[in-house]
């Protein structure tokens, strides 16, 4: 009795385990890369050069870790990410706020910013090469191009969705001008700053991606195009999975956290 | 009252005072990108920098008929004659969105739909929407160049790839969105299986797959411009790419104006209306984030 009981209690624990949370993901890790090697060993010819199975794509990052440039193309992926991004985002915050101060500016400017946001970083990036080569600069400056106007652009609408009203209470309380965009537009904008440095940080990584790619600059993405290059599937493997594992993770565990929080805090104001 | 004040009440009487202000924005809009066109010939006046670097605003607009020189005609120009640069380009881009569209918003729906009715199976299937739609586009390139190799397929591989994932995703979300309460309803009324699917879970998911449209465009699009770039050999990226190494910067400046405007005018005129149509129809049930 109490052991049918307890078979039951395991019985439930594990389909709990299997449905749920963490357990969830490993399930499906584990069957996923069972399922890819499958394919790899039975369905495909030549699995080298279409699909190599799970365990080359380890060897091979084991090869490159061991010879030092998996850990170099990774860190100036990186680099690049963090310097494009960061200077864009610091640009594009106070100049959104900038634009965003007068309501005449901001429907001046309003087109224009829309204009160049669509206008993508990848589509320009032949003009930049022919301006600067082949070199980190351009890189860069493609980076810096798609992180700045999607910031900028939501910074501008956010400050113009601040109701009008609470601006005049702000000054009719005496606040200096000052005190009106430190206090008001500032906090009324926030939710669009944290909505904007995700869209301009995702927009920056596919950027840096194929900038990389492009200009032929070591990082990941001339990782996975030279591997190309030399018929080295597995190395296009390795570097696709790190592509999308470090986007997930600074995805859900800085950029997802930072806009709710930022939303939970400062709200969104009152229409 | 002066002459201009009574003018002024006079127009706004007769034309309305939302349209004045509409115009005027719209005029107001204008307005940096006409000092942008102004400081652009100016640089070809005085040149500041190199035509070759900054190439005169009529050598760009010169670009569309020295592509199109050899064209014979408007029929030809559809039938893609080999001669038709420009409007070959155009269209080959314009035909791999669509075929992509095509084949993968119907496939995207369906299978979100099968994936999004079961709780346990879309619980598996969301870390591979999310894993997905993270290498989405430009990552496959190498991949889909050593599978395909350079031309048509791979360029279509990439815009089928994203447009896909971001479908079934959202999909999947907004079937999951559905609350049961309604699908027993149907249930209990007797309606079969295949009257679930048609009245609930996919009216309920609509609001989800047209923001799922828009943003496979918004990403296909520029995937697709890299992938022509990269792995291709004909449409917009490519052209300007092989320009660009050819240094016809003005050939470049117009195909980027070009890319960009297609984007712009399918976006606006096409899928926000449609996004609003279905947000008003059939109402926000899953609000994306």
């Amino acid at each position: 009795m109490t052991s049918i009981d307890l078979q039951q209690a395991r019985l439930f624990k594990w389909k709990k385990f299997a449905t749920e949370g963490a357990g969830r993901l490993i399930i499906f890790l584990v069957g996923s890369i069972i399922l890819w090697w499958l394919i790899s060993a039975f369905l495909i010819e030549r699995p080298d050069r279409y699909l190599p199975s799970p365990l080359s794509v380890v060897l091979s990052s084991a090869d490159m870790l061991y010879k030092g440039s998996l850990i170099s193309f990774y860190s100036d992926t990186l680099i690049r990410l963090v310097i494009g991004g960061a200077v864009g985002i610091a640009i594009g915050i106070p100049v959104g706020l900038a634009l965003g101060l007068n309501r005449f500016v901001a429907d001046m400017f309003y087109p224009l910013m829309n204009f160049f946001q669509s206008v993508s970083g990848i589509a320009i990036f032949p003009v930049i090469v022919i301006w600067f080569g082949n070199s980190d600069t351009t890189v860069l400056i493609v980076i810096l191009y798609t992180s700045f106007f999607p910031i900028a652009f939501n910074v501008l609408s956010g400050v113009r969705s601040v109701p009008v009203r609470y601006i005049q209470a702000a000054r009719t309380l005496g606040a200096s001008r000052f005190q009106v965009v430190r206090d008001v537009l500032l906090p009324g904008a926030m939710p669009s700053i944290a909505v904007g440095t995700r869209l301009s940080i995702g927009f920056a990584w596919r950027a840096v991606i194929a900038g990389e790619m492009l200009a032929g600059r070591p990082g990941l993405g001339n990782m996975i195009f030279s591997g190309q290059e030399f018929d080295n599937t597995a190395q296009i493997l390795l570097g696709m999975v790190m592509i999308g594992v470090t986007w997930i993770v600074l995805d859900h565990f800085l950029l997802r956290p930072l806009e709710s929080d930022t939303i939970e805090r400062w709200g969104l104001v009152q229409r | 009252m002066t002459a201009i004040t009574e003018f002024s009440i006079a127009v706004q009487k007769r034309v309305g005072r939302q349209r004045l202000l509409k115009a005027f924005k719209v005029l107001l809009g204008s307005v940096p990108f006409i000092f942008l066109i102004i400081l652009w010939e100016l640089n070809t006046q005085f040149v500041w920098f190199d035509p070759i670097e900054i190439p005169p605003l009529s050598d760009v607009w010169g670009a569309i008929f020295f592509l199109q020189s050899d064209c014979p005609g408007f029929v030809a120009a559809m039938q893609q004659h080999n001669d038709c640069n420009l409007t070959n380009n155009i269209m080959s881009s314009l035909g791999r969105v669509i075929l992509a569209g095509v084949v993968g918003i119907p496939l995207g729906i369906a299978f979100g739909i099968l994936a999004g009715m079961n709780r346990t199976i879309s619980g598996y299937l969301e870390p591979v929407g999310i894993f997905m739609n993270s290498v989405s586009g430009i990552a496959w390139i190498p991949l889909a160049i050593v599978w395909f190799g350079v031309g048509w397929e791979t360029t279509l591989f990439i815009m089928l790839n994203t447009i896909f994932w971001l479908i079934f995703f959202n999909t999947m979300m907004g079937v999951r969105a559905v609350p049961k309460v309604l699908v027993q309803g149907v249930q209990t009324l007797g309606g079969s299986y295949y009257d679930t699917i048609k009245h609930v879970y996919l009216p309920g998911a609509m609001p989800s797959v047209i923001t799922g449209m828009r943003m496979s465009l918004g990403f296909g699009w520029r995937a697709l411009i890299a992938a022509e770039m990269i792995g291709g050999d004909s449409g917009l990226g490519f052209m300007i790419f092989v320009s660009a190494v050819e240094f016809k910067t003005e050939e470049v400046f117009l195909g980027v104006i070009l890319i960009s405007l297609i984007y712009l005018i399918s976006d606006r005129y096409m899928l926000v209306p449609l996004e609003k149509w279905t947000i008003e129809r059939w109402g926000l049930v899953w609000k994306p984030t």
